[in-house]
This record gives structure tokens, sequence and C-alpha cells, in this order.
């Protein structure tokens, strides 16, 4: 088990295109790091990165106290689980869980007993003649699973390990990743493009964006507090709403010609961020926003409408409690949570705090 | 792709030996063909001269050379054209029919299991002027049959025998071609109200043009130089040169005419030739990788 | 879905079988032929149904020096076994490595290894057959089995074939056989041989049939008839008679001379037909 830390970590390709920014970072012995954003946004790179499949540009990487830049994947004592799974497709469970043992010249007896005590563990035990594909999409993760724990690694990767999975089978893995990982205590990094997996799976989180790190924090930080629009659009489900606003001090002005209480204080345009689980139906009153709700979405637990506000370009969504009934065409009032407002600069889409002034005024 | 970074030489160790053995038998020869093609060489081996485009101008403007280029033309074609065409209609035949597909499959893959020459000598005794099946059954209806001495007799001979030989591997790719084409698309179409016929020229065949075009190049390969075989056993290229390729007339200058500056001119012209066929082969295979 | 209409499945049926007995006869009419005697054969047309000799004439030719050539067809199948088997072991083998260390590694002049190897795809012996004879004749070689072997081995189709097929390995597979600790040595040996079992299997296939039915080469380089291959030997048979071909014989010989091809390629047309298939497209 060991740390692992990023010292200014920077991948830039042949062609010149700088896939990470140099990255410092420390993951902690034990806890499990979701790295999560959109596609292209250098999680995998970084991943592959501490794998040793890519090779690094410039910076360094630790795992423990050692420097692991130029070591093979095999020797940094890492074991990586693939999108695809990457099973060997003529080797059955057994063969492809003991690979990694073999060729480190571990016996056979030691090895069987290695595997039977991981298949144990994952559930595995009968399939452990079968080949892949003779196997379920769920089946396959496990031996991808198996294949990692049975070498008992510092560090695990996990690679969107759960993005070919249907969505009931995801939940279920994703629980028992969680499981074993906290259960065998290794350090573990995760990358995913899947918010709610991030959420639910991570110790910290970190929101990437064009090889950067837009935030690092727990996931509760995240949505309580995001560095950036970027963030708070890409936490939370549905998406944060984003509107245009006014801010005297304490007071925000919409376009529609509500005003709001801020939480800090700033002077300018600013971009107004409210979650649509903290807009709160009221009776009508000259603070309550006004909307008109252009389409319903009955979930079953919630219900999400889709309503029109003068001035906004974008619908707001609003999440109600799922015993209301709402129809299209319907006038709210709604009065946002003061705590809970969000306040980011337009142009550059970072939080502003009571410190920071809006740059345009 | 994936790839090992870190080991320098082993990529070297891997390629040795395929290297080594196109350096030798590959380039050194080509090389040779390319510089003998500017020499004209006593018959004796004892000394050479370079003569520029000579031996080039000699093959191009002699009577015998243009006339193998015409002889492989008109063979090329009826055995492409023949072999092709045999071939789709086969495989249409088998797509259709529910059952026995495979069963047609086996039955009709074999003669590409069989040498060229030897396709030639089966249908040179069906042909044979004294006892052969086929000339006694043409003899009947009052054509006479000897290929040892009628020109046309013995270019049919061969064409029967290279379709023979190369209708099956062309079946093999039409049927695979025919049998990838999602069903969907036909039931579509029939949808729309084409019918049998119409269905197959505007949605199968079309569907079917990278077989189609891929075949035109291997039989194109296939006529021009495995057919050599057959034309030996046969008939050798006569009689008076009424079968005799471009490739046979190479061996013929080479190796019985000890010419080995026309020879090795006629090398590079056909290298030339051959070398835009695979170049057009090889383009289509590597569009064809990246779907 | 298809238009059922039992009419034209007739029809198909009927073209087929018809193409089926005609693409047969020949094969029919040699078998026919080899049991018969010389002068039984030559009172007419050649005879549709078995004649009184049996399998003695496959006997003779096996066992006694065919006439004019001063060997028996025991020792042309031999020579012919030998030589289509080297081809097709020696391509196989080197097309192997050539093509793993091309799409595996990255390496110095990588390129230009690629377009050396592939540039012979464009080449077949025939167009450069004479500087090869020399080379051959210089290098001792005529008359002797390498001299029937590597000559044909120099050629890139294998290494093309192999470069296609370890293009479509997943990438992830040698990443995860990296992270569990396989070298390159290793890795070509444990995951992607076994992968390569289909391909192996169809380009044998391709390659004894190859090598079984060359003509040109070694019509040239065996002057000797230790070395010459059954399918050369059918012109000499041809051409060395007297007056009359002596068909008896020639469909005899010839008739083994299709036999290994064709067992090898209807016992292994499942990988045959796949592997032509897939990877010659």
């Amino acid at each position: 088990m060991a740390t692992l830390r990023l010292d200014g970590l920077k991948k830039t390709y042949p062609n010149g295109f700088v896939a990470l920014h140099g990255l410092d970072l420390t993951i902690d012995d034990g806890e499990l790091l979701v790295v999560v954003g959109p596609s292209g946004c250098g999680k995998s790179t970084l991943l592959r990165m501490l794998a040793g499949l890519e090779d690094i540009t410039e910076g360094s990487l630790y795992i423990g106290e050692k420097r692991v830049n130029e070591l093979e994947p095999v020797e940094r004592d890492i074991a990586m689980v693939f999108q695809n799974y990457a099973l060997y497709p003529h080797m059955s469970v057994a063969g492809n869980m003991e690979y990694a043992l073999k060729n480190r010249g571990i016996p056979k007896e030691e090895r069987r007993r290695k595997v039977e005590e991981t298949a144990r563990l994952i559930g595995l035990q009968d399939l452990l003649d079968r080949r892949p594909r003779q196997l379920s999409g769920g089946q396959r993760q496990r031996v991808a699973m198996g294949r990692a724990i049975v070498r008992e690694p510092q560090v695990f990767l996990f690679d969107e390990p759960l993005s070919n999975l249907d969505a009931k089978l995801r939940v279920q893995m994703r629980l028992e990743i969680r499981r074993l990982q906290k259960r065998l205590g290794v350090t573990a990094v995760y990358v995913t493009h899947d918010q709610v997996e991030a959420m639910t799976l991570a110790d910290r989180l970190i929101v990437m964006n064009e090889g950067r790190i837009e935030q690092l924090g727990t996931p509760m930080t995240l949505y309580e507090q995001p560095a950036s629009t970027f963030v708070a659009g890409f936490i939370g489900s549905p998406a944060m709403n984003f509107l245009n606003a006014n801010a005297d001090g304490d007071t925000l002005t919409l376009p529609c010609g509500s005003q709001l209480t801020s939480p800090v204080d700033v002077h300018g345009d600013i971009t107004l961020g409210i979650r649509p689980e903290h807009l709160v139906p009221v009776e009508e009153s000259p603070q309550a926003l006004t909307v008109q709700v252009e389409l319903v979405e009955p979930l079953g637990a919630d219900t999400l409408a889709y309503a029109t506000l003068a001035g906004q370009t974008e619908p707001l969504v609003v999440r109600f409690d799922g015993v209301r009934r709402l129809n299209e065409g319907d006038r709210l009032w709604l009065a946002p949570d003061r705590e809970r407002l969000h306040v980011f600069d337009p142009d550059h889409g970072h939080r502003l705090t009571t410190t920071e002034t809006s740059t345009t005024s | 792709m994936a790839t090992f970074q870190r080991h320098r030489f082993t990529p070297w160790i891997l390629l040795a030996p395929q290297l080594a053995i196109i350096a030798i038998f590959f380039f050194w020869p080509a090389a040779q063909a390319i510089v003998q093609a500017f020499y004209i060489e006593d018959p004796f081996g004892l000394g050479r001269e370079f003569v520029g485009f000579e031996n080039f101008s000699r093959v191009l403007t002699s009577g015998e050379y243009l006339r193998a280029m015409g002889v492989t033309a008109l063979f090329s074609a009826t055995v492409a054209l023949g072999a092709m065409g045999l071939a789709l209609l086969l495989a249409v035949q088998a797509d259709r029919v529910i059952h026995g597909a495979s069963g047609y499959k086996t039955l009709l893959i074999w003669p590409y299991a069989v040498a060229p020459a030897v396709a030639g000598v089966l249908w040179m005794f069906m042909f044979d002027p004294n006892l052969g099946l086929l000339s006694a059954g043409l003899e009947s209806l009052g054509i006479g049959w000897n290929h040892r001495v009628n020109g046309g007799q013995a270019m049919l001979l061969v064409i029967l025998a290279s379709i023979w030989k190369q209708m099956s591997y062309n079946f093999v790719f039409f049927l695979a071609g025919l049998q990838s084409i999602p069903k969907s698309l036909l039931e579509a179409a029939a949808i729309d109200g084409a019918g049998p016929w119409r269905r197959f020229w505007t949605i199968t065949f079309p569907l079917l043009s990278p077989t189609t075009f891929f075949l035109l190049v291997m039989n194109s390969v296939y006529v021009f130089f495995e057919t050599f075989g057959t034309i030996d056993a046969t008939t050798g290229g006569g009689p008076g040169g009424a079968t005799r390729t471009l490739v046979y007339k190479v061996y013929e200058d080479g190796f019985e005419g000890y010419d080995l500056g026309l020879s090795a001119a006629q090398s590079v012209i056909l290298l030339v030739l051959v070398g835009l066929l695979t170049l057009l082969q090889f383009r289509y295979i590597e569009r064809k990788v990246q779907y | 879905m298809r238009y059922r209409r039992p009419g034209l499945d007739i029809t198909s049926h009927t073209l087929l079988i018809l193409c089926v007995i005609v693409f047969f006869l020949p094969v029919w009419m040699a078998i026919v032929a080899a049991t018969h005697t010389q002068s039984s054969l030559y009172t007419g047309t050649a005879p549709l149904w078995f004649g009184s000799e049996g399998l003695g004439n496959f006997l003779a030719v096996l066992s006694d020096p065919v006439s004019r050539l001063g060997t028996d067809a025991t020792r042309l199948l031999l020579n012919s076994t030998i030589m289509a088997l080297g081809i097709a072991v020696g391509k196989i083998t080197i097309a192997i490595l050539a093509a793993y260390a091309i799409v595996f590694f990255r390496f110095p002049m990588r390129m230009l290894c690629f377009w050396a190897i592939f540039i012979t795809l464009m080449l077949p012996v025939e167009v450069r057959i004479m500087p090869t004879y020399k080379v051959v004749a210089d290098l001792g070689m005529l008359n002797s089995y390498s001299g029937l072997i590597l000559p044909l081995i120099a050629s890139a189709t294998a290494t093309f074939l192999f470069r296609q097929f370890y293009l479509t390995v997943p990438p992830e597979l040698l990443e995860a056989a990296r992270v569990d600790g396989a070298g390159p040595w290793r890795f070509l040996r444990d995951i992607l041989l076994p992968l390569s079992k289909t391909n192996i299997a169809a380009l044998f296939v391709i390659m004894f049939l190859y090598g079984w039915n060359q003509y040109l080469w070694p019509l040239l380089i065996t002057t000797e008839s230790d070395y010459m291959t059954v399918v050369i030997s059918l012109k000499r048979m041809l051409t060395s008679a007297d007056n009359l071909v002596p068909w008896h014989t020639v469909t005899a010989t010839t008739l083994l001379a299709m036999l290994p091809p064709i067992i090898v390629i209807v016992l292994m047309q499942r990988y045959f037909v796949k592997g032509l298939v897939d990877t010659e497209k």
C-alpha cells in the first residue's frame, strides 16, 4: 500500500499537443481518488502515465518514496482494470488471473491458492475454467477485477471500468468496487466520465478540463462549493441553472426585474448559479422568480419542470417532489435559497467570493 | 497502437530473417534485372556493353512482343470476365437457396487447390485430338479440333482451363460478400417495390463492388503470372505464338533465346505494369483497414 | 426475407448441380482413364467407365521410374511435399516475426523496413525470373531444396496478412500484458501466437497450395530428376512421348499431383475460407 505523488506531471505529444499541463497531487494511502471530466480532458492520459503505458514528458511520479518515471508498468507494482477489460480471449478465467503471477515466477501451488482465494472474494469460484467469451458482461468485469486483485498491487488503476455495463449492473458493480477497495485498503485511482459514479465512489474527486485540474475535493465540497461554472455544470444532475444577473453589493437584479439577496458582496455583471433542487415554489410575491412551465418530466420520486424565465435564453430546470402535480403552461413563483446561490465571474467562470469583485463592472 | 518502446534490438532480431531473404532473393535480382535491361550481353557471357534504352526500343518495336501483348490482353480479359461472371452467377444461386450453400461451396472450392499446370493437363485430355471427349463431340458436330495446329483453339483451351481453376476462388469471395450484405437492406428494397432483378442490380451489385474490385485485381495477377504453368504444360506458347503471353515471352527470350538484355527489359516493363496494378490494390486494402 | 418461389429454387439448384458436374467432369475422365491400359484407351474416344487396370497404373508410376524421367512418382511427391511444407513453414515463420516487429515496435527506419518488405508484393518471381535464377546459380543452389524454397519465400504476402491481423488486436491486450509483466517475447508466445492460430492455419493452407502448385521456378532450377516436383514432371511426360501421349500414366500422375492439395483444402476448408476472406479483404 502506498501514497502516490505527482510532481509537476506534464504530457506533451510529439505533435506538440499538450495533454496535461503540469499536475501536482498527492493521493493518500488507501484513498480512492476519482478523476472525472469530459472526453479529451486528459484523464485517461493521466491514468496511463501512472500505469507506465505513456511516457512522462516532464515532472516526477512517486509511488511510495520511489520515483518511478522510468519504470516499466510491471515494475511499478500497479494493477489496471481496462474499459474493455482486455481479458486474454484464449485463456481461462484462472489463466487470466494467474498470468501476472506466472510471469513473476511464483510457483504453481501458490498461484492456484491465490487465484482461488481471490475468486472466492469476488464470487468467481464456479467460473474459473470458463473462457472470457462464455461469460456475461458483468462476469467479465469481475474477472478483470480479479486479475487486478490477485496480484496484491500497491495501486489500483481503473479506466472507466463500468462504462460497458448496463445501468443496473453498473450500480451493483459500483457498490462492489467501493466495498472491495475499502476492504483491501489499496490506494486507487478511478477514471470516469460519469458524474454519478464519481460522486458515489470517491473519497476525493478531481474534475479535469483541458489538461488541468479544475477542482479537487470531497464530492460534497465540489457539490456545495464548485470552484467554477465548469465544475458546477459537471457535478450534479440535472445540471445547475446559470442566469445572467447584475450585482450591486448584496442585491442581485435579474433581467426579468426580480431582485435577490446575494450571498457575496460583488458589483457588476455576474453569472448566477442555482441548482434545480434549490428552487422552492412560493406564493406570488415581487421577490420570487415568475416562470411558466414548458415541459414536465415526472420521474416518480421527483418531477422535473423546464420553465421559461423572462430575459434568459435557456429554460430553467426545477426539481419538485414527486407528489406535486404540474401541468404544462402553469405559472409558478420560485424563491431560491439565499445560502445556496452561487455567484461566478461571467467571463472566466470562476467562483466569486466576498473578497473578490467581478472583473466587469 | 500500443507498442513496446524500450526495446532497441528486439525488432531488428525479429526482422533479420525476412530482410536477409528479401535482400538476397529479391532486391539483388531486381536490381540486376534493372541494370541488365540497359546492357547487351554476348551469348557466351564474356562481356557486355551499355546500350541505354536500346533493349526497350527493341522490345517495344518488335512485332512478336506487340503480338504477345495482344494475346495477353485477350487472354486476361476473357479469363477474368469469364471466371468472375460465372462465379457471381453461381454465388447468387448458392446464396439464394436456403439449404446447401455450404455444401455447394465444398463441391465447388476444390479446383482452387489444383495447380494451373495440372488444370491444363486435365483439359488437354478432354480436348485430345485422338481420344478427347469434347473434341470427339465437336467432331460429330462437324467441327474439327486440333489445338496443336489451330491457334484459336489452343487459346480456347488455355482459357477454359484457366477459368475452370480460377472460378472457385471468385466463388468463395462472392458468396462471402453476398452473405455479408444485411438482409434488412433487401427487405427495405422489397418493401419499396423492387423486384428480384432490380434488387440485384440496385442493391446487391453496388454493395458487392469492393469484392468485385478486389477480385478484378487478383484475377489480373493470376492471369498474368500463374497461368504460365497452364500454357507451358499444354501449348508451350504455340502454335506459332498464338498463346504466347508476356510472361511466357520473358521466359522464352531469357532461357531459350539467351537474350538476357531483351528478357530483362521485358521484365522491367512487366514490373511497371504489375507495380501499377499492385499499387492500386494496396491503396484499396489500406483504405479498407481504416473501417 | 426472400421471395420464396419454388420454381426459382429449383432453377438455382439445377444450375449449381450442373456446374458441379461440369467442374467434376475432367477429373472423372482422368480417373477413368487412369484405370485403363494404353491400348484400351486408344480404341476410340476416351472411355466413360473404369477399365481393367484398377489401381495398377497408380502403383506403377509410384514404384517404377516413369519413362524418360528417371525417377518414380513417390520421389516426385516427396519433393513436392518438402517444397510445399518448406515454403509454408518458412514463409509463415519469418512473416510472423517481421510483422510483429513492424506493428508492435517503434524504432528508427521502421517505415523504410516496412516499404522494403512490402514492395516485394509488387514483383512475383515470374517477373524477376532471370536474375533470380542467376543469383541462385551463383550461390550453388540449383538442384537443391533450399534453392527450391528460399527464393519463393522472398515475398511479403504472408507478412502483409499478419500485419493486417495484428492491427486488429486490441491495443489494451498488449497494455494488459505489459502490466502483467510480459516482455516482447512472452507477449508473442503467450498472447499473440495463440490468438493467431486461425490465421496461421489459413495461411498454412494458402502457402502449402502455393508451394505445391509452383511451376516456373522448379522447372528452371531442377535439371536433375532427383529434385523434380510432381507438377513439372507432367510436362516432361507429355513431351517425352515418342508419338502417342501415354494418357493412362499421365492421368494417374495428374491425379496424384492433385490429391494432396485437394485433401488439404477440403479438410481445412473452414480455416481456408475464413482466412482467405478475412485477411485478403
